[in-house]
């Protein structure tokens, strides 16, 4: 799944995506549980706390 | 380098207000004299504040044009207000900048008569007080562009 669809499935722009990815950027819950969603992982297995 | 439409308008934004408000302030701060007699000019300021709104436009529509997906964010609500916070802090300081110096400036008005005219005069502390709040804009909008290329893990 490239950046831009998984953007647009959750409604933010591909910049967040990428700040996500490179750890710049912590999402809020609601954005979390609709990536996790969209992969259909539960959260703990997209994120984790170090 | 990957910018969002929202971080592009805020470097047009900054661009805009350094180079009309740069150069409105050092045609007014670099000629005292000139400041000390005339008043702020309201056409002046009218002036600018027109051209800024028509840049602005004309520069967002074109960048917005080229853009897929102009929408705002999360991420951009966020270091839209972090920003707005250190943007206060500067023009807090400002205030209390110019408020001590009308204090104390005030206060010795018969030390140096030539002195006081120009730095009491109120076209000065107008300028003054105007230049606080553009140095608060673009400290707004220098922080923004610092959280977007940082991230907002420093906030």
């Amino acid at each position: 799944m490239s950046q831009q669809t998984l953007a647009t499935k959750v409604n933010v722009t591909r910049q967040t995506i990428i700040a996500i990815e490179k750890d710049k950027y912590s999402p809020s819950l609601e954005v979390a549980f609709k990536i996790s969603n969209i992969f259909g992982e539960p959260l703990e297995n997209v994120f984790n706390y170090e | 380098m990957d910018f969002s439409f929202k971080e592009k308008s805020v470097i047009v934004s900054l661009v805009v207000t350094l180079l009309i408000f740069g150069w409105y302030f050092y045609r007014v701060f670099f000629n005292l004299a000139l400041t000390a007699n005339e008043a702020l000019s309201v056409s002046d300021l009218i002036g600018i504040i027109t051209l800024i709104v028509i840049l602005e436009i004309v520069i967002h529509a074109f960048v917005a044009i080229r853009e897929k997906s102009p929408v705002e964010n999360e991420r951009d609500k966020l270091i839209e207000l972090v920003s707005c916070r250190n943007g206060y802090w500067t023009l807090c300081v400002g205030i209390w900048f110019l408020f001590i110096h009308l204090i104390i400036e005030g206060s010795a008005t018969w030390f140096n008569l030539y002195h006081n005219l120009i730095f009491m005069s109120p076209s000065y502390l107008a300028h003054l007080l105007l230049l606080f709040f553009v140095l608060a804009e673009v400290v707004f909008f220098v922080t923004q562009i610092y959280y977007y290329r940082k991230g907002t893990q420093v906030v």
